[in-house]
């Protein structure tokens, strides 16, 4: 409302600086009387319509920074909630950071020049009528016809728009996708042929995008005709009124000076209006990962000190042009016990792991924590009962001490450290000249694979929860190391609820109970007797 | 003058559209000279006629409007396409340079860069370069047409009336060049905020399992509105930058304006004529120099994204190509007193080691994580140079071939193989563009996935996912063996093949390693033999040094 008001308040300024411009004219032509005071009450209009400009600029730019910082911390929220990799990190970010930068334009600008679209020229017409009444109606009519025109090219630019942003999102996703995975572009020494297909999506998304402007400008080029022919109009009128001696001559250049001031709102609205396709575009992609109910269910009153884990008749299908990921799997874990998940890759175990963690929810059966319904509980709320380490664990950006920490932000340094040294994280981080302090890349970069299941591993250390669940933890080892992950695993696991997914024989040796997955079932099997 | 140099770089590589670029800013200077010839006509037309009370006077003025009235729209319509298809083309050029260049450079993976930092700077940081074209440069030339029009028809009327009217409106053309420096350092930390914006988002989506598992989501939504509250901030400075140029630059124009009527008070009626077609004029200029205090800022930020996209794609080249590369004959390597760190403060990784393999021999590479045994692949691929030591190749230099010359010969699988987000068929002719369809079952076959691949719906046209999300890890890794093996090179490194592999797979594979390579040179590096390898030599990677292994 602010910048709406302060719109207005220069429009007027405007309007009373026209009249005053019109009657210095009108006296210099020896059409009336006029002299400095007036030139100096323009003046003060003149500087009184800068501070105006000025404040109704820095006004509308604080009703965008408002209304963006909502929306991303919603939307945010919504994309942490999903399946994780169901949708690529480069098209997350671009919902993020460019599609909500696009609506910016919508708050800062698109609505402000909207309702000052309508009631600054209907200001500026009034008073030309008022002067003159012809010209008011002229004025008044051209306004008119200035959103049929728009509205013409403007429909079919707004579809237009919406697929243009689709490209830009898809090229968006490629770089980042080809970024990620240069080393192997180089390394099959197809940079060269990627580069060309990159350009050659650049190029498409022009031809696209030039597409959307071609009818987007058309609107432009609309206006300006319209303001031509204003202009054309009111000359005509007023020179034709001055062959017989002009009744009013100062209304006559009043109603011309105030043709620039007339159009400048729509002009301001015709460029917004491109920043409200923009931004429908980017509300029609984020409008349905808003409208997704937001992460629902009980919260966990306090985490307690051991978890009964029962797994019944779960099934699980995520994608249906492919085979059954879980098919009526059900097994019982107690505190103390360790249940050893093993089977060829693509059996189900990761699957199995993913949905005990709440990634995404079965389709049928039941996941029990305690007796007490596990689906029930909202997915962060059951997290924090489990310690977890993903089969692909990506490290992130800082140190390695941090990345450990990320388990448990307000662990000590001595429990960071205890939790390194059981994950074996010490045995290579000493050699470090930095230690636990060495930063590390984006995804673990400086870290060998081995090293960094480790320092993930180490995380499930830190994390001292009731329930551990393990996705290829000793993976990417070698013998010797993998005995001394093995012996802290033992550790870990002791008088815990655990669940390892694991080809190793070595660890399969080290704990009794196996569950053999194969194509999505279990495989049945004497149970081995508990030791 | 860094800015200003970079931004010479810039338009230097647009060279190639410079016809496009002129086009564009030509029909933009036609177009705001026929909205300036427009309302000057009207204006003195009317004002004619009034001072005369006859249509002659004025008549001239009025009838030379009408073609106006059609070919100013015409022009403004044409001269947004032309600048924008000019600027499209331009940044089209722009980012296939930079990953061209980024491709040389960053080889071995984003290193200590974060690929959403770097996404950032191919797409946001490129798109800032638009603004140099077509909110500053275009703009600029437009209002100079305009003024320079303005001051020589004054000129030809008074004089002293055109110096009252163009010196103003001239300081209003430097305003650009004022205030560019004044939002150069909120522009280029406006950037950096930006990218960090973006970083900050792209960072937990990618690491989302390891987020959602430690519960940290809140603590990188609070990160992610840090870094937005920065950029918010550093844009609210930008925009006071441009919010005070536009300012002076109205305050300029209103100089012109009322200094014109002053002009005209202070002779007393005698300069009427003249000062009514400056007042008009003026107002028509307004509409060309009202982009210009934008153009400071648009300026600024253009500067800070060449800036980061140069300093992107300057980085030093790892291991620089020689100018023209030898021919080895055949396929043997040898490794004669090699010595490499990774970086002068850390332990060396390797200490006078050496190796040879001689065609058609398979090696196996045993040693604990850690020991070096992917970085001797790094250095076999010239994704890093030794720092002593010689590697020769078919008994050429390392030193005198070109990477691609040697990684034409030397096919890897390295550990962090990516598959791309793209059908199997398109990952696995990474290897081989022009295999046909039966050889890339076969390599499926050889990799063992290629019956898992056979019960998919869509079979080799099915889409992997990013980073191959949609397969498990054993099936992903399987998919880039298969690529691996696919490849033509006469060498091959096998970077721990079977890992997560389950021990039945891994056995087979293995067993019909020999049928997989097909006579070619190999290196496999694993942590432990299973016993049906059948490697030629057995080597441990200790102490920096290579070694026969006890069997």
């Amino acid at each position: 409302m602010p910048p709406i008001l302060l719109g207005l308040a220069a429009t007027g300024c405007g309007i009373a600086q026209a009249w005053l411009l019109a009657t210095l004219l009108a006296a210099l032509l020896g059409l009336g009387e006029a002299g400095w005071g007036s030139l100096a009450a323009a003046a003060g209009l003149a500087l009184l319509q800068v501070a105006l400009g000025v404040a109704q600029e820095s006004a509308s730019a604080r009703a965008g920074e408002a209304a963006r910082a909502t929306l991303r911390r919603r939307l945010f929220g919504r994309l942490l909630a999903e399946t994780p990799a169901s949708r690529p990190a480069g098209e997350g970010a671009a919902l993020a950071v460019d599609r909500i930068e696009a609506m910016d334009g919508y708050f800062a600008r698109w609505i402000p020049a909207a309702a000052l679209a309508v009631t600054a020229p209907l200001a500026v017409a009034l008073s030309a009528a008022a002067a003159d009444m012809l010209s008011g109606v002229i004025l008044l009519a051209a306004g008119m016809l200035v959103p049929v025109g728009m509205a013409l090219s403007g429909i079919g630019a707004a579809v237009a728009s919406r697929r243009q942003f689709d490209a830009l999102q898809q090229l968006s996703g490629r770089f980042l996708d080809r970024m990620r995975g240069l080393p192997t572009l180089v390394l099959f020494r197809r940079q060269e042929a990627e580069a060309r297909a990159l350009d050659a999506a650049a190029q498409e998304l022009r031809a696209r995008t030039m597409r959307v402007l071609r009818l987007a400008f058309l609107s432009t080029g609309i206006l300006e005709l319209i303001a031509a022919a204003v202009l054309g109009c009111l000359a005509w009128r007023h020179g034709n009124l001055a062959v017989a001696g002009h009744p009013a001559p100062v209304a006559a250049l009043f109603c011309l000076l105030l043709v620039p001031a007339f159009f400048a709102p729509f002009r301001a609205f015709s460029v917004a209006y491109h920043e409200r396709m923009s931004a429908q575009g980017a509300a029609a992609a984020l409008a349905p990962i808003l409208a997704e109910p937001g992460p629902a269910g009980l919260l966990l009153e306090e985490v307690p000190p051991s978890v009964t884990l029962v797994v019944d008749h779960l099934t699980h299908r995520p994608d249906p042009a492919r085979p059954m990921a879980l098919e009526d799997v059900s097994f019982r874990v107690l505190p103390g016990e360790t249940l050893v998940l093993s089977g060829p890759s693509g059996s189900g175990k990761s699957t199995l792991l993913k949905l005990l963690m709440g990634f995404s929810t079965p389709d049928s059966g039941r996941i029990a924590l305690n007796g007490r319904d596990a689906l029930a509980l909202a997915p962060p709320e059951r997290r924090r009962l489990i310690a977890y380490l993903p089969q692909r664990p990506v490290l992130l950006r800082g140190t390695i001490r941090e990345n450990i920490r990320l388990a448990r932000p307000e662990a000590d340094d001595a429990a960071v450290e205890a939790a390194a040294r059981a994950a074996q994280v010490t045995a290579f981080a000493d050699d470090l000249p930095q230690g636990l302090d060495t930063p590390v890349g984006e995804g673990g970069h400086g870290l060998s694979g081995g090293q960094r299941v480790r320092v993930a591993l180490a995380r499930a250390f830190l994390r001292d929860a009731p329930l551990v669940l393990l996705d290829e933890p000793t993976a990417h080892l070698d013998p010797a190391t993998e005995a001394e992950v093995l012996d802290s695993l033992r550790r870990l696991c002791t008088g815990r609820t655990a669940v390892i997914a694991s080809h190793s024989a070595a660890l399969r040796a080290r704990f009794s109970r196996v569950l053999e997955l194969r194509e999505g079932r279990v495989v049945p099997q004497r149970r081995a007797a508990t030791p | 003058m860094t800015a200003a140099r970079d931004l010479a770089r810039i338009l230097g590589l647009w060279r190639s559209r410079a016809g496009w670029l002129t086009v564009g800013a030509l029909v933009a200077a036609a177009s705001a000279l026929a909205g300036l010839a427009l309302l000057a006509l009207a204006g003195s037309g009317v004002s004619q006629g009034l001072a005369t009370g006859t249509l002659a006077a004025g008549a001239a003025s009025l009838i030379l409007m009408r073609p106006l009235i059609l070919l100013r729209p015409l022009l403004r319509w044409a001269e947004r396409m032309a600048t924008h298809e000019a600027t499209f083309r331009a940044l089209a050029d722009t980012r296939t340079w930079f990953f061209r260049r980024l491709s040389e450079r960053l080889s071995a993976g984003p290193g200590l860069n974060r690929s959403g930092d770097l996404l950032g700077r191919l797409v946001s940081d490129v798109e800032a370069l638009d603004g140099l074209y077509l909110r500053a440069l275009v703009p600029m030339a437009a209002a100079a047409s305009v003024v320079l029009a303005v001051a020589v028809i004054l000129g030809g009327l008074s004089p002293a009336l055109a110096a009252i009217v163009a010196i103003p409106l001239a300081l209003a053309l430097l305003l650009p060049v004022l205030v560019a420096p004044f939002a150069a350092r909120a522009a280029s930390r406006n950037a950096a905020a930006t990218g960090a914006l973006r970083a900050e988002a792209v960072e937990p989506l990618i690491a989302m399992e390891d987020i959602l598992a430690a519960n940290a989501e809140p603590r990188a939504l609070a990160k992610l509105e840090a870094a937005a509250d920065r950029m918010d901030g550093e844009r609210r400075r930008l925009a006071r930058a441009g919010s005070l140029g536009a300012a002076s630059g109205t305050l300029l124009t209103q100089a012109a304006l009322l200094g014109a009527l002053a002009w005209g008070l202070a002779g007393g009626g005698a300069g009427a004529g003249a000062v009514v077609v400056a007042l008009f004029l003026v107002l028509a200029a307004m509409d060309a120099l009202g982009a210009l205090p934008r153009a400071g800022a648009a300026l600024a930020l253009a500067a800070a994204g060449a800036r980061r996209l140069l300093e992107a794609a300057d980085q030093p080249i790892p291991v620089p190509d020689p100018p023209a590369s030898a021919t080895p004959s055949g396929h043997a390597i040898a490794i004669r007193g090699l010595s490499f760190t990774w970086a002068p403060d850390r332990s060396p990784v390797f200490d006078n080691l050496s190796l040879d393999l001689p065609e058609g021999a398979r090696i196996a590479l045993l040693g604990p994580s850690g020991a070096g045994k992917s970085t001797l692949a790094a250095l076999l691929l010239k994704l890093a140079a030794p720092q002593e030591g010689v590697i020769t190749l078919g008994g050429a230099d390392y030193t005198t071939l070109s990477a691609d010359t040697v990684r034409a010969r030397i096919a890897c699988l390295t550990q962090d193989a990516t598959l791309f987000d793209d059908t199997i068929a398109a990952n696995l002719r990474l290897a081989a563009p022009d295999a046909p369809d039966p050889a890339l079952w076969d390599a499926l076959e050889r990799a063992r996935i290629a019956d898992l691949v056979r019960a998919l719906p869509d079979g080799l046209e099915t889409r992997c996912g990013e980073a191959g999300a949609r397969f498990s890890g054993g099936q992903a890794r399987r998919i880039a063996l298969a690529r691996a093996l696919l490849s033509p090179a006469s060498v091959i490194i096998l970077d721990e093949p079977t890992a997560g592999l389950d021990a039945a797979t891994e056995r087979a594979f293995l067993e019909t390693l020999d049928t997989a390579l097909a006579g070619r040179s190999a290196i496999l590096i694993t942590h432990r033999l299973i016993g049906v390898e059948r490697p030629t030599r057995i080597l441990r990677i200790a102490g920096g040094q290579a070694l026969p292994a006890m069997s």
